[in-house]
């Protein structure tokens, strides 16, 4: 039921990879190019709507967890918020990673610098993907116009 | 080593956490809730005493100081003085309760789980806004808090009436907030800094029109969110329609929080070198006395329990915006000095107090359905511990002697009547109007019982328990009134006048 045609769908299929594949690019590189979690979460969650979109509510509602979603958008806040403490021996938000830390303290310019920025670029996208998929699933579940 | 970012940490890892722990059934939300809120509690007390001891706290995010190599500061800072140590303790406190509260009153609603976290952002939002010395940080903590406000007001949205009351609430707390985004805007294009100590470095240097822009849009939306008079009707509707712990939360802490403390610390750490002091406070005074009049007029006439609460707040506020616009005109006085500390005062005891008054009418709701005082006349007999609950909330709330809100409202009659006496007559009205409304109140509740009181009963103990904390935290603060305002209200009074030390304290690098 409302789903949409056969060509829309086979686009849809070859597209939404694509489309997750390019915003979990802009998250990654959020230090380094513009974008960064919010950006690239939503367009992410672009492609979940898109999905849900060409192949209909019922496919969706399958595809779809509530728990594992609500779950993921907790986490994504935890991750942000363990890394912002993780110098709190020094201040709130002190960037540990990128003074003293393990990986994360590359030259500038390279994947693994900034300190803390890409994980939290991580968390935040996690979350905004998983809330705006939630959200707009709870809207397309909403209850019918009349009955 | 402070505790100040435990403040915003805890509640925060609790709010983000509850998605995780509501995925064990049963009763681990509540549980996790009160204990989050409960260490929320712990942590608010121990930065009042912190700051107490060894005066203002300067926090820095990202570094031990705010300065890096720059010779003003770059970082986000959080400063709380002593007025903002006052709102952390009561707005811990009365969040505690709200949440214990919660977890019998909130049992026969369905997604708790957002629920919970939902006032645990609310209490995040405001805890940030009064302990935050930034002013972007201090927008986004009060977009924070009013957002939460908006879906907790419309969180039964299977009645209409909360979802009227939540797009109101929402639509025009929307444009409020965007007044002051758009305040902070202009004063970012004009001094290129977000720091409110900084900034009245700046003002002082270059007072401009543009500050006075800003001054004013930052006052509309901060009468808005606090709502005083011509732009309280969202109140009316929003606190009547929310869940009663919310309700509470609201009436006691979100208008004082987002409204009044925010008002205060931007007039007096901000603005202060650049405004014109006799100008503002009496804009300030002129909207505190309609506010006085219409909130406790309106509150006679209304039949609705929680809207005649409400409106008594909206009456309450009016207080307190008077003392704070004659400390404002009559600054460096001993009677802007009361005045002010008669607010400060007064902001803790309404928070108290419209707590305890909103909780009796949520669990009077619990057992009975009705909010119409038509209905619930002799509620004494069958709800007697809830009745007499009200009894010394409403005795406080009007002023008697033993209660603690007498002493409040005695520092602002003083020092109003003693700075001009015409607004202490209008504060003396609006006791009039006050006193009669919630004496009809109690002369329903003491009446004839109706059929549909004969079967109710005192709600459960952790219904109870809550407003016994009230009833006590009246009484005790009621008996050593002078002692609480000479110790804690004037120099915190004090503390918010000193607009040099909040600077020195924020360039010394704390």
């Amino acid at each position: 039921m409302n789903d949409m045609g056969l060509i829309v769908r086979t686009l849809a299929r070859a597209t939404i990879p694509l489309i997750g594949i390019f915003g979990a690019y802009i998250v990654s590189h959020g230090h380094l190019t513009p974008g960064g979690g919010f950006q690239g979460g939503a367009t992410i969650a672009g492609a979940g709507i898109l999905f849900l979109i060409a192949f209909g509510l019922e496919e969706a509602k399958k595809r779809i967890n509530k728990n594992l979603y609500s779950a993921l958008e907790g986490i994504g806040g935890l991750v942000f918020l363990g890394a912002a403490m993780l110098g709190l021996s020094v201040a709130f938000f002190y960037n540990l990673l990128w003074h003293k830390g393990p990986i994360l303290n590359g030259h500038p310019g390279s994947l693994l610098s900034a300190g803390y920025l890409p994980i939290m670029n991580l968390a935040v996208g996690l979350k905004v993907f998983t809330g705006l998929v939630s959200a707009l699933m709870a809207i397309a579940l909403y209850r019918r116009w009349q009955k | 080593m402070t505790w100040l970012p435990f403040l915003i940490i805890i509640p925060l890892f609790g709010a983000f956490s509850m998605p995780i722990v509501s995925l064990l059934k049963g009763k681990a939300k509540e549980v996790w809730a009160t204990i989050v809120s409960f260490a929320t509690l712990m942590v608010g007390i121990q930065v009042f005493r912190e700051v107490w001891s060894k005066g203002t706290l300067l926090y820095t995010l990202g570094a031990r100081n705010p300065f890096g190599k720059a010779d003003f500061p770059i970082r986000i800072v959080w400063e709380v003085d002593k007025f903002g140590a006052i709102m952390v303790l009561i707005i811990t406190f009365v969040s505690f309760l709200a949440v214990l509260y919660s977890i019998e009153y909130m049992k026969h609603d369905t997604g708790l789980e957002k629920f919970y976290t939902l006032i645990l952002i609310l209490e995040l939002g405001m805890l940030g806004i009064v302990i935050t010395g930034d002013i972007f940080n201090f927008y986004v903590f009060l977009e924070i808090m009013s957002i939460a406000s908006y879906a907790l007001v419309a969180f039964r949205n299977d009645t209409w009436e909360a979802i009227e009351a939540g797009i109101k609430y929402m639509f025009v707390g929307s444009l409020a907030s965007s007044f002051i985004l758009l305040g902070v805007a202009l004063l970012y294009g004009q001094y290129g800094t977000l720091t409110m100590g900084y900034l009245a470095v700046k003002m002082a240097e270059n007072p401009t029109i543009v500050a006075k822009v800003a001054l004013a849009l930052f006052l509309g939306g901060l009468l808005f969110k606090s709502g005083a008079s011509p732009v309280h009707m969202w109140l009316a509707d929003a606190h009547p329609a929310a869940p009663s712990s919310i309700s509470a939360m609201l009436s006691g802490l979100v208008i004082k929080a987002g409204g009044v403390y925010a008002m205060a610390r931007i007039i007096f750490s901000v603005f202060w070198p650049a405004l014109n002091p006799i100008t503002v406070g009496w804009i300030i005074i002129f909207f505190a006395c309609i506010t006085l009049i219409v909130g406790n007029a309106m509150a006679v006439v209304q039949e609705d329990m929680k809207r005649l609460l409400a409106y008594s707040s909206v009456g309450q506020i009016g207080y307190i915006l008077l003392g704070l616009g004659i400390g404002i005109v009559a600054y460096g006085t001993k009677i802007g000095e009361i005045a002010l500390a008669g607010a400060i005062y007064h902001v803790v005891n309404h928070a108290i107090m419209k707590a305890l008054l909103f909780l009796v009418a949520g669990a009077i709701i619990h057992e009975i359905g009705t909010r119409n005082l038509n209905e619930l006349s002799g509620l004494a007999k069958t709800m007697p511990k809830t009745s007499f609950a009200f009894l010394i909330g409403a005795a406080a709330i009007v002023g008697m002697p033993p209660l603690n809100g007498f002493a409040s409202k005695w520092l602002i009659y003083e020092s109003s009547a003693l700075f001009n006496p015409i607004l202490g007559a209008i504060a003396i009205i609006g006791t009039a109007f006050c006193t009669a409304a919630y004496v009809r109140v109690l002369f329903t509740f003491f009446g004839r019982p109706r059929e549909k009181v004969l079967n109710a009963k005192d709600p459960g103990i952790s219904m109870l328990l809550p407003m016994l904390i009230l009833v006590l935290a009246i009484i005790v603060m009621g008996l050593f009134p002078w002692q609480i305002s000479d110790k804690f209200m004037i120099p915190a009074a004090r503390g918010l006048w000193d607009v040099l030390g909040y600077v020195a304290t924020l360039m010394g690098g704390g």
